[in-house]
């Protein structure tokens, strides 16, 4: 028994003595520790910390080599070869192979799965040896490297032993719970809601740039308590901080506030394939948003300038498309609805609405900066040309389901491109949804053009800038002539941290713990 | 304190009580004076707020979110507008607002005890005429129900009643839903009192007598038990009013009660709570200090009211 003391006291003296804990604190909790069941920012900004994929995103958003060394164009534009860095271990001690990499590839890309739209250009996945990798697609596809980022690596063997061979979005198994990674952390808390809690894995292949011991993430919802959280020191970082509040941050020499434009635009979205309105109570079985002209009524009712003034308190830029203009093939010269309530007016009418029509308007409470006053500004706005919304906001874990299922008239989104590529949202919101295609999974509203549909492949296979920009160029002129979506403005990017720490912002709104440095 | 209210309890007690010492204990007190002076005022001006009140913050279309933040008393930057108590983040006069949620919070309060009294009235009657297993049945369930939080009680039945209601029909229902919720959890402690009063008063020589002549028991409890327990039910019920106004702005508070488009006080304080750090303090302010106003002088009124009619005090 004595000895055994003895062995503490000298074990816990040969510890470091700076214990570097950190913590803090986001309004989403990442829903799950599956990096391929939910294709959202808080989960894989999240897992980048446990997760690795191929390729990696440095500080300047630049494509860098993580467990792939080196990659290569295959012939003419037949795919891509990618070869493995060896010497990698999970977090479990399993060594990392090219069986991972096609296994990762079966997961992400399996009808289960959330990301399986990222992986739409591949036909084929080939091992060549142990450490090298075939992606083959069905055609030449130069942006193939970075648009798989965020495609995380799981080790096969460990996926199987505990039946997680494929991800379950709705009832969740193993891997929802449980992480194992090849990434600068290793997770070893996971409780959803309350606390999530990482260490430094020790057997990283990386140099590593921070200096914690312990990171712990706490998903407060009500900004205003996140905020007194940083200012009383219980947090060490949150984001983000209420829009409303910085400009009194910025005056506490204790907190630092870091702003940048995120690459997220937000949205509102329709209805375009269901038959009749869910949510009204005097229009009964049609849809009045499948008319072009009442979605631009919508359009021109809505005031985003008064919303950025006010809500945003100038913080954030207008949108008029589906990227924010730092995105690769932004459509330059477009022009957006100005706000003109009786041009709104008279296209309802028009359409054979004079008096408007009730609907209901589906809005997240927790997902976007101040989204539920966005989305309550919105009724107000579309009420003054009779557009009678009933707002329904909920938190983002009843949210996605909710839109999943149909049930909206209207809904709001915002939508960062993982590619940082004008490419991207088409794939996801603009192309018809084919799942056997991998396309459109998460066009809710069911838009469909066959313009768009037959651009796209072209837009993915063109090496020719000028070409490929013209293409982009016409199906954001598309898409906003038939007011596919109403963008609003771009969200601002806003993270509070105390002013002991250094870290990075990505304006894909990444935290990624490995660049945070504690004093 | 009265010299002559030693005489037993016997019907028509309660109106001539007011008449006299009742009365008499009232204008004695400038506590309950002024507690009923400040209820009254503020329900007159809710129930008048639509000839007071300079806007309807309940309708979307009149709002202008430009006039958003305004401070009170002076111009906003851009419309030059200017208001009592400042605007909300929706520019929503905070006044008005503040006018309209408290006709929510009032509803809600007074129904909300009106359904728990029947319902306890009701139930504790029962129990304490009929004893036996109705007794034991009712008096169990709300032993049980005593033991979880009135609020969560409340929290659970919003959630289910949410659940099964139909989305354009749940800005209308959440008022009734959060009546029934708070009166739901309510109503244990006038079971309790009543059937408690009820085991006295059915031992008493004119409850024997009104069975001995062939009276009903439904008739002998509503027409002789009832009127002689009505008094602690209403010191219950005046304090019950202060924490079912307090219950509707806990659960609006958590977001779980009126719709956002139609604030109630706890809405209002939900929603300027976002803004303490950002010194937008009037939106908080203003609906707290009413809601303070109106639970403390409703409570300080119950208060006076058990003192004044508990025959031990006298």
């Amino acid at each position: 028994m004595r000895r055994s003391i003895a062995a503490l006291v000298l074990a816990t003296a040969a510890l470091p003595l700076e214990a570097e804990e950190f913590t803090w604190a986001e309004t989403t909790d990442p829903q799950t520790m599956d990096p391929h069941a939910v294709n959202s920012t808080p989960v894989l900004g999240f897992l980048n910390n446990v997760y690795e994929g191929l390729v990696r995103r440095g500080k300047d958003m630049g494509i860098e080599p993580a467990l792939a060394t080196s990659w290569e164009p295959i012939g003419e534009g037949e795919g891509w070869r990618f070869t493995l860095r060896e010497g990698v271990s999970f977090h479990d001690g399993a060594a990392f192979d090219a069986d991972d990499v096609i296994f990762s590839y079966e997961r992400a890309a399996s009808e289960a799965a959330d990301t399986r739209s990222w992986f739409a250009p591949v036909a084929e996945v080939v091992k060549v040896d142990d450490h090298t990798v075939d992606f083959l697609t069905t055609a030449p596809n130069p942006i193939f490297p970075g648009s798989i980022a965020n495609w995380m690596m799981m080790d096969s063997g460990w996926a199987e032993a505990n039946g997680a061979a494929r991800p379950d979005k709705e009832n969740g198994n193993f891997a929802t719970l449980n992480a194992n990674g090849t990434g600068a952390f290793k997770l070893t808390t996971r409780e959803p809601g309350l606390r999530t809690v990482l260490e430094p894995f020790a057997g990283w292949w990386d140099e590593a740039e921070h200096n914690l011991t312990r990171a712990e993430l706490t998903p407060i919802q009500n900004p205003a308590t996140a905020l007194a959280a940083l200012l009383s020191g219980d947090v060490d970082f949150i984001n983000p901080v209420p829009i409303q509040d910085v400009a009194r941050l910025q005056a506490n020499p204790d907190v630092k506030v870091i702003q940048g434009i995120e690459a997220r635009v937000i949205m509102l979205g329709f209805p375009h394939e269901a038959e009749a309105l869910q949510y009204s109570a005097d229009v009964e079985g049609e849809n009045p948003f499948a008319d072009a002209r009442v979605r631009r009524a919508v359009a021109h009712a809505i005031n985003v300038p008064a919303i950025l003034q006010t809500i945003m308190r100038g913080n954030a830029e207008p949108a008029n498309q589906l990227v924010s203009p730092a995105m690769d093939g932004f459509t330059e010269g477009l022009e957006g609805y100005a706000y003109d309530p009786d041009a709104a007016r008279a296209l309802l009418a028009e359409a054979g609405y004079p008096e408007g029509f009730g609907f209901g308007l589906k809005c997240p409470n927790d997902r976007y900066l101040n989204d539920e006053a966005v989305c309550q500004a919105i009724t107000g706005m579309l009420a003054q040309v009779g557009l009678r919304a009933t707002l329904d906001a909920m938190p983002v874990q009843n949210y996605w389901p909710e839109l999943r299922a149909d049930n909206f008239d209207m809904y709001l989104l915002g939508w960062s491109p993982g590619t940082f590529d004008a490419e991207h949202p088409i794939r996801f919101l603009a192309a018809t949804p084919n799942d056997e295609k991998k396309l459109g999974s998460w066009n809710f509203g069911g838009y469909s053009n066959a313009r768009v549909d037959a651009l796209l492949p072209e837009i993915q296979s063109t090496i020719d800038a000028g070409a490929r920009q013209a293409m982009l160029d016409e199906v954001a002129r598309t898409l906003a002539d038939e007011v596919a979506y109403v963008p609003l403005y771009v969200q601002p990017l806003v993270w509070g941290v105390r002013s002991n720490v250094e870290l990075t912002q990505r304006p894909d709104n990444f935290f990624l713990l490995r660049w945070v440095t504690l004093d | 304190m009265m010299s002559d209210s030693t005489t037993p309890p016997a019907p028509g007690r309660f109106r001539r009580f007011r008449e006299s010492d009742f009365f008499y204990a009232f204008t004695r007190s400038p506590v309950a004076m002024a507690s009923f002076a400040v209820v009254a005022l503020l329900v007159l001006s809710s129930l008048l707020a639509p000839l007071i009140a300079p806007y309807n913050p309940f309708d979307p279309a009149s709002l202008n979110l430009m006039n958003g933040f305004t401070a009170p008393l002076a111009p906003n930057a851009f419309t030059g507008e200017s208001f009592l108590m400042g605007t909300d983040d929706q520019g929503r006069d905070v006044f008005s607002t503040i006018l309209y949620g408290m006709r929510i919070s009032l509803f809600v309060g007074f129904a909300a005890v009106l359904f728990a009294m029947v319902l306890g009235i009701t139930l504790g009657l029962l129990s304490g005429y009929f004893g036996g297993w109705v007794e034991t049945i009712i008096m169990r369930a709300a032993d049980i129900q005593l033991t979880f939080p009135s609020i969560l009680v409340a929290m659970l039945i919003f959630g289910v009643a949410k659940g099964v209601t139909p989305v354009e029909y749940r800005d209308e229902m959440a008022i009734w839903v959060l009546i029934f919720a708070i009166g739901l959890s309510d109503w244990v402690q006038f079971a309790r009192v009543v059937r408690g009063a009820t085991l006295v008063e059915q031992g008493k020589d004119y409850v024997a007598a009104a069975r001995l002549i062939g009276q009903r028991p439904t008739t002998i409890m509503i027409r002789h038990i009832l009127p002689n327990v009505l008094s602690p039910v209403l010191v219950i019920a005046t304090i019950s009013l202060a924490l079912a106004i307090i219950a509707e702005a806990t659960l609006s508070f958590l977001g779980v009660g009126a719709p956002p488009t139609q604030p109630s006080l706890g809405t209002l304080i939900r929603i300027g709570q976002g803004y303490l750090f950002s010194g937008e303090w009037w939106i908080l302010f203003f609906p707290a200090c009413t809601l303070l106003a109106l639970a403390l002088s409703v409570n300080l009124l119950g208060d006076w009211l058990r003192d004044a009619l508990n025959p031990r005090l006298k």
